[in-house]
């Protein structure tokens, strides 16, 4: 039977502390070995997706003359442009140079 | 007439003083002692902190503004008498309890924290944890904190289960450390909160230099093999499997270990997207409210300006220091069992004390700055989501012990 814990002293204190630390690392670790275990299994399923076949490792002049191929190629890749051109808007700010009411002959209010 | 003035004027007179009294500035200087203005001070510092440092606004935030509500006078939100003796006192409950005190119910009976926690497990990603399950070794190390300043604040006398308060601050885990307060020592709520989410905050700040102190060059520079990757079908298992297996092994964790877990499994399922994002957001934003401003008001200058705050600041960050230490220090005892090929950066070890994501990318910064092209995030989230589990699980061993 344990003692009230207001009573606790040191005694006390330090094993709860020791056997709560243990408890702990305790759990964890079976997590570990449960978590592992799943890996182990899932691991070693049958995968669905189509296998694909390990190449051979390429030499490094291989390596060399691909990276420099794809360099040679981009090098030539130019930006394309849609060769359409389309005036989406126009926006006419005001002038007195392109408003109608100065362009035309003002006459005179004959009454 | 000269009567019918003479009423009036005494009536008006008398209306005025009535309603002067019942303004606060007038219990401003009666009831108010010079504990509510310094706590009032408080709470600007920490809104201060949060609005301008940016130190975990989305609670610091509304702790403060907690603070700021329960310390004005008069304003009758919050009664720490409906509380006392650690019980709810249903009897006066409904007659005076104040908009706080209400919501404060939450706390109190520790649903906000499991709804949080909800909202973690959508918000965490367990892959790392699953691909490398000795990462849960790395957060059971960085328990150790929480252990070692359980007897720290014992022997500067604080209770037993305020001391098991008072030590899972080392657990950097703010619902946890909400959850055990409430359930073991609620007149500490309001320090123990504030100290859990500033060190939360100041992570950046307090373990570089215990990780540097521990740790040598060559240890800093290790590059870990990637990481195996994680099928659907094991991220669904996952959080099922834990749920079940702490609730069998410790019931006491299981509010908060069940509630993370269900919330992951939401996310990773796939087929309830609309729940996992509720949880993630609306939830999650609408919690985090009511438990600031609840948590915050309960630093009434009676419980927070005292001797008892301060031994609870200095042991918050022994607690987060120690847990640093122990993470990284089993990382490198770890290394001493493993091949080369597949040795620890015992940076990760650090990301063991919760604060996720923020302990992982110190973690990450602190790998770089040795070797830039290290990347060490993702194994330091393995840790780091191990230390929620573990501080989750030291909770609920200390709840069984004390509680």
């Amino acid at each position: 039977m344990l003692s009230a814990i207001t009573d606790w002293g040191w005694s006390e204190m330090l094993w709860t502390a020791l056997i709560s630390i243990c408890l702990v690392f305790i759990v964890l670790v079976l997590l570990v070995l449960i978590m592992q275990g799943f890996g182990v299994v899932f691991s070693h399923r049958p995968s669905k997706t189509p296998v694909t076949e390990k190449q051979p490792l390429l030499h490094e002049e291989e390596i060399a003359a691909i990276a420099t191929a794809l360099k040679m190629f981009r090098s030539e890749l130019h930006d394309r442009e849609s060769e359409v051109l389309t005036i989406m808007s126009i926006k006419r700010s005001y002038s007195p140079w392109n408003s109608k009411i100065h362009g035309l002959t003002q006459m005179p209010d004959r009454k | 007439m000269w009567s019918f003035l003479n009423t009036g004027s005494s009536f008006v007179w008398d209306s005025l003083r009535d309603f002067a009294g019942s303004t606060g500035i007038a219990g401003l200087f009666a009831s108010m002692g010079w504990g509510n203005v310094a706590m009032i001070c408080v709470a600007f510092l920490l809104l201060y902190l949060a609005i301008k440092h940016k130190f975990e606004p989305l609670l610091l935030l509304t702790i403060a503004f907690g603070m700021l509500l329960t310390n004005l006078p008069d304003a009758n939100l919050y009664h720490t008498e409906l509380f006392e003796g650690g019980h709810v006192h249903w009897d006066i409950f409904v007659a005076n309890a104040g908009l706080l005190d209400y919501l404060y119910l939450g706390v109190k009976l520790g649903i906000y924290p499991c709804l949080i926690f909800v909202g973690v497990g959508a918000m965490t990603d367990f892959g790392p944890l699953i691909a490398n399950p000795k990462s849960f070794l790395l957060g059971a190390a960085a328990q150790i904190g929480i252990f070692v300043t359980f007897l720290g604040a014992f022997a500067l006398g604080f209770t037993p289960d305020q001391a098991g308060s008072i030590g899972i601050i080392g657990g950097a885990d703010g619902p946890t450390a909400i959850y055990l307060t409430s359930m073991l020592s609620p007149e500490l709520l309001g320090p123990i909160a504030v100290a859990a989410y500033s060190y939360m905050a100041l992570v950046p700040v307090i373990q570089p230099p215990i990780m540097r102190a521990l740790t040598t060059k060559k240890e800093r520079a290790i590059k870990m093999q990637t990481l195996r990757p994680v099928s659907k079908l094991e991220r669904i298992i996952f959080p099922i499997a834990i749920a079940v297996i702490i609730a069998l092994l410790l019931p006491s964790a299981t509010p908060l270990v069940g509630c993370l877990m269900l919330g992951n499994l939401m996310k990773e399922c796939g087929v309830v997207d609309r729940l996992s994002k509720t949880v993630q957001n609306e939830l999650m934003n609408i919690v985090v409210i009511f438990l600031g401003l609840t948590v915050g008001a309960t630093a009434t200058a009676e419980a927070f300006l005292n001797f008892r705050t301060l031994g609870i600041l200095v042991l918050g960050v022994i607690a987060f220091g120690l847990g640093t230490a122990g993470g990284v220090l089993l990382a490198k005892f770890m290394n001493l069992f493993v091949k080369e090929g597949n040795k620890i950066n015992p940076l990760i070890g650090s990301a063991g004390v919760s604060a996720v994501p923020m302990a992982a990318r110190v973690s990450q910064i602190e790998g770089q700055k040795e070797n830039p092209s290290n990347f060490l995030l993702m194994h330091a989230m393995g840790p780091n989501v191990a230390g929620v589990v573990g501080s989750a699980v030291a909770a609920g061993i200390l709840l069984s012990f004390l509680g």
